[in-house]
């Protein structure tokens, strides 16, 4: 089944990529927690490698079988969402995690995985120029289902990164005008509910604090004030590496998982933050060039749609540090502390690598 | 072509406007980051530093103040508190239960005050006890690390070894005003900061305070400190060194125990104190404890007037010790010599009023040392008769009275020397010959201090210095010494009627030390207020109704010392006063005479 040549095909630039920022991750997640760094450290690492071995494995699967087997994963993972919500373990209020000895997994990450090819699946033999009224259904309610059960955790950080992967097949099947008036009247609507009585007050809080950040000191605002003045402070060459106070002193909040980006920014200053920029910039384009090599409709909406949800999570991650988007507690990708995180976007990121090395198959 | 292409250009077209689309976002987000990082990167920076910087006020301890043989008057002593850092609690009960019994604290109490602070940061400290004696803190010392949740803090801590002691001259704490944190910015006072209030401690109170010094040290965002930038170590207070004799200073506070009134000694030749006591007295350790209102409305409202420092705020009539004045003033005006005499039967008619001698039998014929000698109020009303009020007035004011004697202590009284020019002033009313009569024995409007009566009399005792009277040593004090236009000649004859009056059987026979040769005079004022003197009365004291006076000086040769004490209602002042400035005459020869004399052996 597996043809030697397409080794050769084996994306090793968008590896090193990942690599190369995972591993300024972990540099980052020692410099901001250093006093009990050795466990985070060497648990990062090892997801890391675990991470690698799993893109390895994964690659080596045909991206068209994975297609195929994406209705029951799909299903399989809903239910477990499920099953969270009633049997989960209550971890920082949320019940978001499996539990497996040392280890902890938040299955809602690997999930969007599984949506993505549910979405490719969907749309692999659709040729139409627009987005039909059932298709966009379908697809909503694809994306929808998991990403509630996610807010119902309630972890609406990890749920707000399901949107991109919607807003991805909107755009990739060429939504009509209508629809996005549709869609519009039901965010209002259902923002309006959920409001007044959906959402729970430190929900509220946090999107009350996008729009007046300096009134609670030491809530959301706080932590948006202690990241602006971690990265204004660091300038334009930093402080250096371990000398950031904001973040060895500890003002600045969730320094190595939503905030590391600040640490970086606050310790390497601006030229730092554009470095770490740039490598994320060549890896995003690097997964579009992917897109444009695609061997077939399937193999576009895969690698289109992964790295639709990779690079707003990260634009939406380093806006948040300094206020352009609510601190909704979204993980910036390879680069955060955190192992499902890190494996789900390991995983996904397998997909595109997949569908780059198998693009010349039917020569 | 083999290749099966499918038409993707549709949906390849709209990836690559979402790449435009995420770049142009991405370089968006990276300008924002440009101003924050780059072009308000100083107004961070100093946000940043605001957080990790914390500045610590060290306290400077006060200088002391001590007596002229070092003994500490005013002391620092270290306070000791103890605060529970909650953040280091691990077992909540089981440290409150230890806690209690290390410090014999009720359970229950020490909880609820832990409670009541629940409000605060788990790092800051929570004051458990503070004034903590010094068996609890060596026994919490002991046991430290046992217990590493509590923190044992030292202060410097004003103390008055001696409690009521010299209480008036030290005067006392108290935390500095609002008011005065306002109008004197330049002081730099912290709030919560104690101040001297009163006496040496007001007066001195730029000397005795220290310069504060400061820690910056580095803090966490729990606002724990994690290292120490730099220190400045405080500057302590100078220290003040009285001229106060200690011992002399309780034997006179011992003399006036139970009764109010004064007593000042003075050395002549330089204007040093000695001893100065106030009776009732007050204890200024009291202040330092931060007491609460009402045992400040009871101190203020004791009809005892305990914070009253009567040396210098205390006005009285001086009595019959005036009649130094008078003899000087007629002396020199030419009107008597020491030989003159005038003939007391009693009493005498003047001006259409009888006026009476304390001794109603009539003293006979008398010359002037006779006259100081038994006090006889017939001489000193022919003087009056023959001096007028304002010469009596210039004569007065020359001996120092009606001003200020410019001792080193706040608040001191002026007093009143009578004159046509006050009356008409203060009055509108023309001086009566009459009224002449009543202040040639010290009656009248005229009001004097202790301190100003003790000034007079050293002016008698040298012969004509006046010095300004003062209790700290040093910073120029002993150089004002000054001549006043008064013949020795003539302060010598009234010297030896104050002679004669305690060595011969005078009224100040009371204050009569064997070989130490006192010359004294005593006064005897009639008394304004009479509810003063029904208060004593119901407290149980054998009530006079005039208020006692004896100032003098001894040796008669190179005085060394004077004295001048006031006892109110301590009747004549042969009864009262004299005694005790005899007392206070043989405490100062046990201690400095016979300690010379055994030198010159």
């Amino acid at each position: 089944m597996l043809d030697r040549r397409i080794f050769r095909e084996i994306d090793s630039v968008t590896i090193l990529l990942m690599v190369v920022v995972s591993t300024v991750g972990i540099v980052f997640v020692y410099s901001a927690i250093y006093f009990q760094a050795s466990q985070f450290v060497w648990r990062q690492i090892i997801w890391l490698l675990v991470s690698l071995l799993a893109l390895l494995v994964a690659i080596m699967i045909d991206y068209k079988f994975l297609i195929s087997i994406s209705v029951p994963l799909y299903i399989l993972m809903n239910v477990i969402l499920l099953g969270l919500l009633f049997f989960g373990k209550l971890v920082a209020n949320t019940r978001s995690w499996i539990v497996l000895g040392p280890f902890q997994a938040q299955p809602s990450e690997v999930t969007k995985i599984a949506v993505i090819l549910v979405l490719a699946r969907l749309f692999s033999e659709y040729r139409e120029d627009h987005l039909s009224f059932k298709g966009f259904v379908v697809s909503s309610l694809v994306v929808g289902l998991p990403a509630t059960l996610t807010a119902l955790q309630p972890d609406l950080g990890t749920a707000l990164t399901y949107l991109p992967i919607l807003v991805g097949v909107y755009i990739l099947t060429g939504m009509r005008r209508k629809y996005l008036i549709i869609i519009l009247a039901v965010v209002l609507v259902t923002g309006f509910v959920g409001w007044n009585y959906a959402l729970k007050d430190y929900q509220k809080k946090r999107i009350e604090t996008l729009l007046t950040p300096n009134q609670d000191p030491r809530g959301s605002g706080y932590q948006l004030r202690q990241s602006k003045i971690a990265i204004g402070s660091g300038g334009l060459i930093g402080k250096g590496y371990h000398k950031g106070t904001q973040s060895q002193l500890r003002f600045l909040p969730a320094r190595h998982t939503d905030f590391i980006m600040a640490v970086i920014a606050e310790e390497l200053g601006f030229l730092g933050l554009l470095g770490v920029f740039g490598i994320y910039f060549l890896l995003i384009y690097r997964f579009f060039s992917t897109v444009w090599v695609s061997a077939d409709r399937a193999g576009v909406y895969l690698a289109f749609l992964v790295t639709m949800m990779i690079a707003c999570q990260f634009l939406i991650n380093v806006m948040m540090l300094v206020g352009l988007f609510p601190i909704t507690g979204i993980p910036i990708p390879f680069l955060s502390y955190g192992g499902s995180s890190l494996l789900a976007n390991f995983l996904a990121a397998s997909l595109v690598i997949n569908v780059r090395m198998r693009r010349f198959r039917y020569v | 072509m083999a290749r099966i292409y499918e038409d993707l250009t549709t949906i390849i077209k709209r990836s690559k406007i979402t790449l435009y689309v995420l770049a142009g976002l991405i370089i968006l987000v990276l300008v924002f980051y440009w101003k924050i990082q780059v072009l308000d990167h100083q107004k961070y920076w100093r946000m940043a530093e605001a957080n990790r910087l914390r500045e610590l006020p060290l306290s400077a301890p006060r200088g002391l103040i001590l007596d002229r043989q070092k003994v500490i008057l005013a002391d620092n002593i270290p306070s000791f508190k103890v605060s529970l850092v909650r953040e280091a609690v691990i077992d909540y009960e089981k440290t409150i239960d230890s806690l209690a019994l290390l410090l014999h604290l009720n359970r229950e109490e020490l909880k609820k005050r832990i409670d009541r602070y629940r409000f605060l940061p788990a790092y800051e400290p929570i004051i458990i006890m503070d004034n903590l004696k010094l068996e609890d803190v060596s026994l919490i010392e002991a046991r430290k690390d046992e217990f590493p949740e509590i923190k044992l803090e030292v202060e410097p801590r004003r103390y008055y070894p001696f409690g009521l002691t010299g209480a008036h001259l030290l005067g006392y704490l108290q935390e500095v005003s609002v008011d005065e944190i306002r109008t004197q910015p330049e002081k730099r006072w912290r709030g919560g900061e104690m101040v001297g209030k009163a006496g040496l401690e007001k007066q001195y109170n730029d000397i005795l305070t220290g310069r504060e010094g400061k820690i910056l040290e580095m803090v966490d965002s729990l606002g724990r400190p994690r290292a120490e930038i730099s220190r400045t170590e405080p500057q302590p207070g100078r220290n003040l060194e009285l001229s106060i004799d200690f011992d002399l200073q309780r034997k006179a506070e011992e003399l006036l125990q139970g009764r109010e009134g004064a007593i000042v000694v003075l050395d002549p030749r330089s204007g040093e104190c000695l001893a100065w006591a106030s009776s009732p007295s007050y204890d200024p350790n009291r202040f330092i404890s931060r007491f609460s209102a009402d045992e400040w409305l009871a101190l203020v409202n004791d009809p005892g007037k305990p914070l009253e420092n009567r040396v210098i705020r205390g006005l009285y009539s001086p009595g019959s010790t005036f009649k130094v004045v008078m003899a000087l003033a007629a002396l020199n005006e030419g009107i008597i010599t020491e030989s003159s005499t005038f003939y007391c039967s009693g009493a005498i008619e003047l001006y259409n009023k009888e006026f009476n001698c304390w001794f109603r039998p009539g003293h006979g014929n008398l010359n002037l040392p006779e006259a100081i000698r038994n006090s006889c109020n017939i001489y000193f009303y022919q003087l009056g008769r023959r001096l007028s009020i304002d010469t009596i007035a210039d004569y007065a004011r020359l001996m120092g009275l009606g001003q200020k004697t410019g001792v080193d202590l706040p608040g001191e009284k002026e007093g009143l020397v009578p004159s046509t020019d006050w009356k008409r002033r203060f009055l509108r009313q023309a001086w009566y010959p009459g009224e002449t009569i009543s202040v040639a024995i010290g009656q009248g409007p005229l009001l004097v201090t202790p301190l100003q009566l003790a000034c007079l009399t050293s002016v008698v005792a040298t012969r004509g210095f006046k010095v300004r009277p003062h209790l700290f040593r040093g910073t120029g004090n002993d150089a004002s010494r000054e001549r006043i236009n008064l013949p020795e000649a003539i302060i010598e004859k009234v010297i030896e009627g104050m002679w004669r009056s305690v060595n011969n059987q005078g009224t100040g026979q009371g204050a009569y030390q064997p070989g130490f040769e006192v010359c004294g005079k005593t006064g005897t004022t009639q008394l304004i207020s009479r509810e003063t003197a029904e208060r004593l009365v119901q407290r149980g004291v054998e009530v006079k109704k005039t208020h006692s006076w004896f100032t003098g000086f001894a040796p008669r040769q190179n005085p060394e010392i004077v004295v001048t004490v006031l006892v109110e209602f301590g009747g004549m002042g042969g009864q009262t006063a004299a005694p005790i400035a005899g007392q206070i005459f043989k405490a100062y020869r046990e201690k400095y005479v016979r300690q010379t004399n055994l030198q010159g052996d």
